[in-house]
């Protein structure tokens, strides 16, 4: 794991941040910087919260600002009507921004990049409408006036100062936590490649809308507080999008998906918004300087200061060090036998572990896979061969989930799946790697290999990220690949070779019963093939069933029996691999003359 | 139902501006995976330069379309060999916060020079109306829908005839496959982006006239965009049309039946509905390579 805490200078300045922050009050009753702190822990809560979602998660939201305005209308709502100090309604603002953060999951849930950008900008200024919109319950345009604080004059803002203080150490503390944890890893996971991550057993809704909850609550008691410390809300200023610039500008500048990234941001932003409203006028001095801003972060520093910062100490720190470069494989070590074996796992002669009836999946007019039907028998390696096109690929998707078939069925050791999502086929033991591997490439090997999950409970979400016995295993597989010297690099530094076989590795944590591979002797050396084709045969000695899609001829023959043939779509043969070899078909659909078939056919 | 009668018309000629617009805006996300969000302030300084025209020389606004397109389309030309050319691979997330921080930029630049205050375009005819049996329709809204219209055959007659326009299709279809038939689809984007740009230059004249503005109006007019888009399927020309006209009838009925109000929540309530239900939107296909659960 990355350390996000990098001790000594880091700690020492985080201190020194805490202490300063909160002895201010006592040191200084100057009121334009303590207003100034005020609106900066606004906007760092605001920060670090987004960056959860946006940060670890990847989803970009320019309607962040939209939580401010719920939780300042939630206070403001109730303050007027209810007798209370509306300190008393912060817990619920942060009820209410979880209620809107689930709704706009839910509206979200299909939708990621631009549609959910998209999405983010339609619900704040849908938001800000209804406000306008309604002002027999929220007074429109016209705004609502809180009451004045009641305490002690003597003792001015702290209790506005020290409350929001205190939910930055606890938006600071839940992003420390999540990213710890098995939520953080899926939250990465999801941000570098979503539809993978659902092939590996992460229950990629169910992340993504707790991501969204735990990056609204805390801006949404930020703005209960900041309503009652304005005395006056409008739609306008609490539903503006330049507040969402401000709140993502601040993420992107301190550095996403880091700790303190966020909060320094922040704390540059924010005075820096005070400048343009005060000495510049606001309005549309306001909109040059942020947008400026934001277009020069984008364009030449999209990092972050803190990752930058980061880079240049790790680079000094490094020089010298000998870098690993073309180490030889590590020989494979035997596998350790399975902890628990599989239910129902004693391998029965002629039982088909997985069986595909009549499957079809049509793109528009083109008919991808057009009324297949096989059955791949237990503890069998079974290829899966065809000309380019004819529907292998898209086979696997369907399989694995990734695509939802038009017709027909898919059964999984005795249980329908076609209906299931991803990571519930992952879970029940089938596991995937790609044509074109795709691991997570700003994980370490190490990381990738734990990320994928045998299950789903809500308890597994605040789990550690890599407990002990999972690293454990991971270095036991990676072991297995060859792969054990890696495990600490970069998987976007490694080799296309190298990445297979860690992408078999991870799918391996999956303890998976039958596991597809597609193409797993595609674009790698002789030897590295050779080695492929040993360890297929010893997972498959202690009990694994492979389906191979595979143009590598001999490959295929030799380790294969039986062979699937595939042709537009439809099996057209399949059995020993010699007889499939002097099938006439088989001859057909590879050497051409499809049409012929076609003619016979029809 | 002469109220009905008149609203749909009315919907329909709106359709046709709007069909304009989010041509323009399709063209570049079909072309270049980006959304451009500045599409909307483009449009507001269309109007501008319109307006800012139109009060010098009293020339008909409608006519400063000869002017705001090609200006609109060496603005996208700099803009974007300038900005945007450096993010294209970096994602989404990148080419949206960009657009979006020059959208920023633009509408505060529109405030120093215009005024933050409501402009409008009002050439002599703007209060006079044809009457056609019972109904009304006002020659502003005839006149600028039938400009629209005539403009957007225009780009679509360039898109279907002629090479450059079929390079630009290849490019939306298949970038790789269109790099390795010869075309420069690094200077096909460029290109893409300032006609895409240019639609506002027409744009913007035209909604100078039918609509006050001023340089907050963006978000509205973005806001309109996206959902025409979105409705329609993103990045398909087709959808862009069938969405622009559905918006557009939605939205007079919405003025005329519920209330002017609640207009603006449209766009909104559709980009909710069809990214729930239908995220490809009307015309949009999934094709093989679109791997979505």
């Amino acid at each position: 794991m990355r350390r996000l805490i990098p001790r000594s200078p880091w700690a020492a300045l985080i201190v020194a941040f805490w202490v300063l922050l909160l002895a201010f009050p006592f040191v200084s009753d100057d009121a334009f910087y303590q207003n100034m702190i005020i609106l900066s822990l606004v906007f760092a809560i605001g920060a670090s919260g987004l960056n959860i979602i946006s940060g670890y998660g990847g989803y970009v939201s320019l309607g962040q600002s939209a939580f401010l305005g719920v939780g300042a209308y939630t206070v403001g709502l109730l303050a007027v009507r209810i007798d209370a100090s509306p300190f008393v309604w912060v817990p619920l603002a942060g009820v209410m921004g979880a209620l809107f953060a689930v709704g706009l999951g839910l509206v979200a849930l299909r939708t990621r990049g631009h549609a959910f950008v998209i999405i983010t900008i339609a619900f704040l200024l849908l938001m800000q409408l209804v406000i306008i919109n309604w002002p027999s319950f929220t007074k429109g345009t016209a705004g609502l006036s809180l009451p004045l604080a009641q305490w002690d004059p003597a003792y001015l803002n702290w209790p506005f100062y020290y409350s929001l203080a205190a939910l930055l150490a606890l938006a600071v503390l839940l992003s420390w936590r999540i990213r710890r944890t098995k939520l953080g890893m899926g939250l990465i996971a999801m941000r570098e490649d979503e539809d993978k991550a659902a092939t590996v057993g992460i229950s990629t809704p169910t992340y993504k809308m707790i991501g969204f909850v735990a990056s609204a609550v805390p801006l949404s008691m930020a703005g209960g507080v900041y309503a009652y410390y304005l005395n006056f809300i409008d739609p306008r200023g609490m539903f503006d999008i330049v507040t969402s610039v401000q709140i993502i500008l601040s993420v992107l500048l301190g550095g996403r998906a880091t700790l303190w990234g966020p909060v320094l941001g922040a704390f540059i932003i924010e005075p820096l918004n005070e400048v343009a409203n005060q000495q510049l006028g606001g309005g549309n001095s306001r909109l040059l300087i942020f947008g400026g801003l934001m277009a020069l972060v984008v364009l030449f520093m999209p990092q972050g200061i803190v990752p930058f910062v980061r880079d240049v100490l790790d680079r000094r720190r490094r020089r010298g060090e000998e870098a690993i470069v073309g180490a030889r494989l590590e020989r494979p070590l035997v596998m350790r036998e399975r902890e628990e074996a599989p239910v129902g796992h004693d391998v029965a002669e002629g039982r088909n572990l997985l069986e595909v009836k009549g499957l079809e999946k049509r793109f528009g007019g083109v008919r991808a896979v057009d009324g297949c039907s096989f059955a791949v028998p237990e503890g069998s390696i079974t290829a899966l061969i065809g000309p380019n096109g004819s529907g292998k690929t898209t086979v696997f998707n369907l399989v694995d989930g990734t695509m939802r078939p038009n017709a027909g069925e898919v059964w999984f050791d005795g249980e329908r799946i076609d209906g299931l999502r991803p990571w519930r086929r992952a879970h029940l033991g089938i596991g995937r790697t790609f044509q074109i591997t795709r691991l997570f490439r700003d994980m370490t090997v190490l990381e990738n290999v734990v990320a994928p999950l045998r299950s789903f409970s809500w308890g597994q979400l605040n789990a550690d990220a890599v407990s002990g016995p999972e690293a454990e295993r991971a270095e036991e597989l990676l072991e297995f690949v060859g792969m054990r010297r890696y495990r600490d690099q970069k998987a976007a530094a490694l080799s296309y070779g190298q990445q297979k076989l860690v992408e078999l590795a991870q799918v391996l944590m999956l303890e998976p019963k039958l596991i597809l591979l597609d193409e797993p002797a595609g674009g790698i050396n002789p030897t590295a093939i050779e080695r492929m084709g040993e360890m297929i045969r010893q997972l498959n000695r202690q009990g694994t069933t492979f389906l191979i899609v595979e143009h590598n001829m001999p490959f295929v023959l030799g380790l294969c029996d039986p062979v699937l043939v595939l042709a537009r779509g439809q099996t057209i043969a399949e059995g020993a691999p010699d007889i499939v070899q002097q099938d006439p078909r088989v001859l057909d659909a590879y050497l051409g003359e499809d049409f012929v078939l076609e003619e016979v056919r029809a | 139902m002469t109220e009905f009668v008149q609203t749909i018309i009315l919907g329909l000629l709106i359709g046709g501006v709007y069909a304009l617009l989010a041509s323009g805006l399709t063209l570049i996300f079909g072309v270049m995976n980006v959304i451009n969000v500045a599409h909307g302030v483009f449009l507001i300084l269309a109007a501008f330069v319109a307006y800012s025209l139109w009060s010098a020389t009293g020339i008909d606004p409608l006519l400063t379309i000869a002017i705001t397109t090609p200006a609109m389309f060496a603005f996208g030309w700099v803009l974007y060999t300038g900005t945007i050319r450096r993010i294209r691979t970096a994602g989404p997330a990148a080419s949206v916060l960009l657009t979006f921080s020059l959208a920023l930029v633009l509408e505060g630049v529109m405030g120093l020079v215009w005024g933050n205050t409501s402009h409008a375009i009002r050439p002599a005819y703007f209060n006079q109306s044809f009457t056609i049996g019972d109904l009304f329709l006002p020659k502003a809204q005839v006149y600028g829908g039938l400009v629209a219209v005539g403009v957007l055959i225009a780009l679509y007659v360039f898109l279907a005839r002629t090479w450059a326009g079929r390079a630009i299709r290849a490019s939306a279809v298949n970038p790789s496959a269109a790099q390795l038939v010869g075309v420069n689809v690094a200077a096909v984007a460029t290109m893409t982006f300032a006609i895409g740009v240019a639609t506002t230059g027409a744009g913007g004249s035209i909604v100078g006239v039918l609509y006050p503005f001023l340089p907050g109006s963006h978000y509205v007019w973005i806001s309109r965009l996206l959902g025409i888009i979105v409705l329609g399927g993103m990045g398909s020309l087709p959808g862009a049309v069938v969405g622009a006209v559905l918006m557009g009838v939605g939205e007079t009925l919405t003025t005329t039946y519920v209330s002017p109000a609640w207009t603006t929540a449209v766009p909104y309530v559709i980009i909710f509905l069809v990214l729930m239900f239908r995220p490809q939107g009307l015309m949009g296909a999934r094709l093989r390579e679109d791997v979505a659960i």
